[in-house]
């Protein structure tokens, strides 16, 4: 029944799948900017964060929780390596640190019995606060050799790029097949089940956030590798642009329903959206618009497939 | 006391809440703490003032603690509260024959976003988190792309008066009064009327409430209706107190809301809490930022701070207040 690796939970991908193939091939044709190998360098680098942090959302997801503080964690990051006070190596282990920390604080606060939505929220509002104190204005200063190895790519593919479809690849492998993955989807299926069989549902949940923190550190350091700067707000679009990511994906916000693989296309379809925003002309700030709408469309679209997971209960 | 009428005996009102306790507790501790930290600290003006100029967080949090109370969330009170002030301003333009056809659009605009709300969580099912957040992030982009990034207009000069005047000689700020109204309004329509029942009886069992031939539905929408309007009154009394309409000033007020229900008892899972434990939080959650203001510490500290309280205070309510009340 329940597992991300088998088939009812891969087919829920497959149009998803088509859908950006199709895009791949359609688009480059249409359209003369998409085709330029700097527009696909782009493409790639600002999928790089929205991956890692998808990945750590669908995890968490999976368990049953919610993740509120990745944006907080992102923005943390990005300026804790952009302070020029700290080392540029130090300031990126810092960054992963913290995020686990805050993934672990996370995951705590919800073995203790604080909703995950409250839990996260607060810990969104504690390290925003902080990332503020540290750097009020958005800015700093990147250390160049950090910079350079941030930066490094076989053009037009970025380095982040690979590194955080290789985390959701780890991401993907470990909720499938190994044990701590089993108590993950058995504690989002059923928590009551799980609690009463004995299985390490603390350990397993507390390890959930520690990753989801994990990966929006690494992506605070793939957003760094585009913006070359910290901005303590510079996460806050992507508390939604995960969640929209791991609904597109069809990842039941209940918990245990889901594969962690089809992420890579779900983001990519949103990450081709907001790419022909901007390829478009537009105003940038259309883009909150259109997620908005594919958000609706998304479950509009599952609903009418009468696949529509059981979205009822709240995501908290 | 007389009740209008009784819905049924596992509804009447509960006697006396141990959170509700528990939250007065806790803001008579900040107000001490207020009052001792600086010399004067107790003067009846200063502390009047303090309420004025805070009012919009608790005018934000009863429209908050209404979702909440039927199983909701509402993540875009600070996007609708921006929303009013870019409505108000512009249409406004920095004449006060506008004023009332500015306030009024500014009202039905934070409505309309309500209502919306209401709609995706109650026809598509979205969870109120997710559908809160999308409309919120929509209606950012919306003001951003009508304004470019900057608020058209102005605010009359007559109605920025509004905020720093009173009654009684400007003592009473009508900001705060605004709030006590709405607070009123709110506790008596849920406690007093046969249509808060209802609404109360949705929050705390949906299936009963359905089985009873209460309008779940309608109920709901009403709620985050609700709370879009009172988001745009606190972002229409904001712009009137800064003076001019911001596109961020809002952002804040999201987090703070939901806090404010949290520390005054509100339970996320609905039907239990209520506006007067709301009020309660809001005072802890002001004093303790007039508090941190009189010590210097910087404003980012503060939203720390905040976020701290709101697990803090989950906790306490957990583990003391709620015992052996299930509260997942």
């Amino acid at each position: 029944m329940i597992g991300t690796t088998t088939r009812t939970a891969l087919r829920a991908g497959i149009p998803l799948w088509l859908l950006v193939f199709i895009a791949l091939i359609v688009l480059p044709v249409l359209s003369e900017p998409f085709r330029s190998a700097n527009n696909a360098n782009s493409l790639m680098a600002s999928l790089a964060p929205l991956l890692l942090v998808s990945a750590g959302q669908a995890v968490v997801v999976l368990l049953g929780g919610i993740d509120l503080s990745v944006g907080g964690i992102v923005g943390l990051g990005t300026v804790l390596v952009a302070t020029p006070a700290v080392p540029g190596w130090v300031a990126a282990v810092l960054a992963l640190a913290v995020g686990v920390a805050a993934g672990l604080v996370n995951g705590l606060g919800v073995l203790a019995g604080v909703p995950a939505l409250v839990m996260t929220l607060g810990m969104s509002g504690v390290l925003g606060g902080i990332g503020l104190l540290v750097l009020a204005e958005p800015g700093g200063q990147v250390s160049r050799g950090l910079l350079a190895v941030l930066t490094l790519q076989a053009y037009p593919v970025p380095l982040a790029f690979v590194v955080a479809v290789a985390a959701l690849a780890v991401a993907w492998t470990a909720v499938s097949w190994t044990r701590w993955g089993r108590v993950v989807l058995a504690t989002g299926h059923d928590p009551v089940a799980a609690r009463r069989t004995g299985l390490p549902w603390r350990s397993a949940t507390l390890r959930a956030y520690a990753l989801s923190g994990l990966f929006s550190g690494m992506a605070g350091l793939a957003v760094v590798a585009r913006t070359y700067s910290g901005d303590s707000l510079s996460g806050g679009s992507l508390i939604l642009d995960s969640i929209t990511v791991v609904l597109i994906a069809g990842i039941a916000l209940t918990g245990g329903q889901g594969s962690v693989l089809t992420v890579l296309p779900a983001a990519a379809v949103l990450g081709l959206l907001q790419n022909l925003i901007v390829l478009s002309g537009l105003d940038s700030y259309y883009q909150y618009i259109v997620e908005a709408v594919v958000l609706v469309i998304a479950v509009a679209l599952y609903e009418a497939s009468g696949k529509r997971p059981a979205f009822l209960a709240r995501g908290g | 006391m007389t009740e209008l009428s009784t819905v049924g005996p596992p509804l009447a009102r509960p006697k006396l809440d141990r959170s509700l306790l528990f939250g007065y507790a806790l803001a008579v501790v900040c107000f001490l703490v207020l009052g001792v930290s600086t010399p004067d600290g107790f003067a009846p003006d200063r502390l009047l003032g303090i309420l004025g100029s805070n009012a919009a967080l608790g005018i934000v949090a009863i429209g908050q603690t209404l979702v909440l109370l039927c199983r909701g969330l509402d993540m875009s009170v600070g996007f609708t509260m921006n929303l009013a002030a870019v409505v108000l301003s512009a249409t406004m333009a920095g004449q006060d024959a506008n004023t009332p056809a500015a306030l009024g659009l500014a009202l039905a605009a934070g409505a309309l976003v309500g209502l919306v709300n209401g709609l995706i969580v109650v026809w598509l099912r979205l969870p109120p988190l997710l559908a809160t957040l999308a409309v919120g992030t929509a209606v950012q982009g919306g003001y951003y792309v009508l304004t470019k990034g900057q608020p058209k207009g102005a605010i009359a000069p007559g109605f920025r008066e509004f905020a720093d005047g009173g009654a009684f000689g400007g003592t009473l700020r009508w900001g705060f009064l605004v709030w006590l109204a709405v607070w009123l309004l709110a506790a008596v329509l849920l406690y007093r009327t046969v249509p808060g029942r209802r609404f109360i009886v949705v929050g705390a069992n949906p299936r009963l409430a359905f089985l009873a031939g209460v309008g779940v539905r309608r109920h709901t929408v009403a709620a985050y209706v609700a709370s879009g309007l009172t988001a745009a009154i606190g972002g229409v009394y904001l712009t009137a107190f800064a003076g001019s309409a911001s596109l961020t000033a809002g952002a804040s007020y999201t987090l703070a809301s939901v806090a404010a229900a949290v520390i005054g008892g509100v339970a996320l899972t609905g039907g239990i809490g209520s506006p007067t434990g709301t009020f309660a939080g809001v005072l802890v959650l002001v004093f303790l930022q007039t508090i941190l203001t009189t010590w210097d510490v910087p404003a980012p500290v503060q939203q720390a701070t905040q976020g701290a309280v709101l697990i803090v205070m989950m906790l306490v309510t957990l583990r003391f207040v709620r015992r052996g009340r299930s509260d997942r």
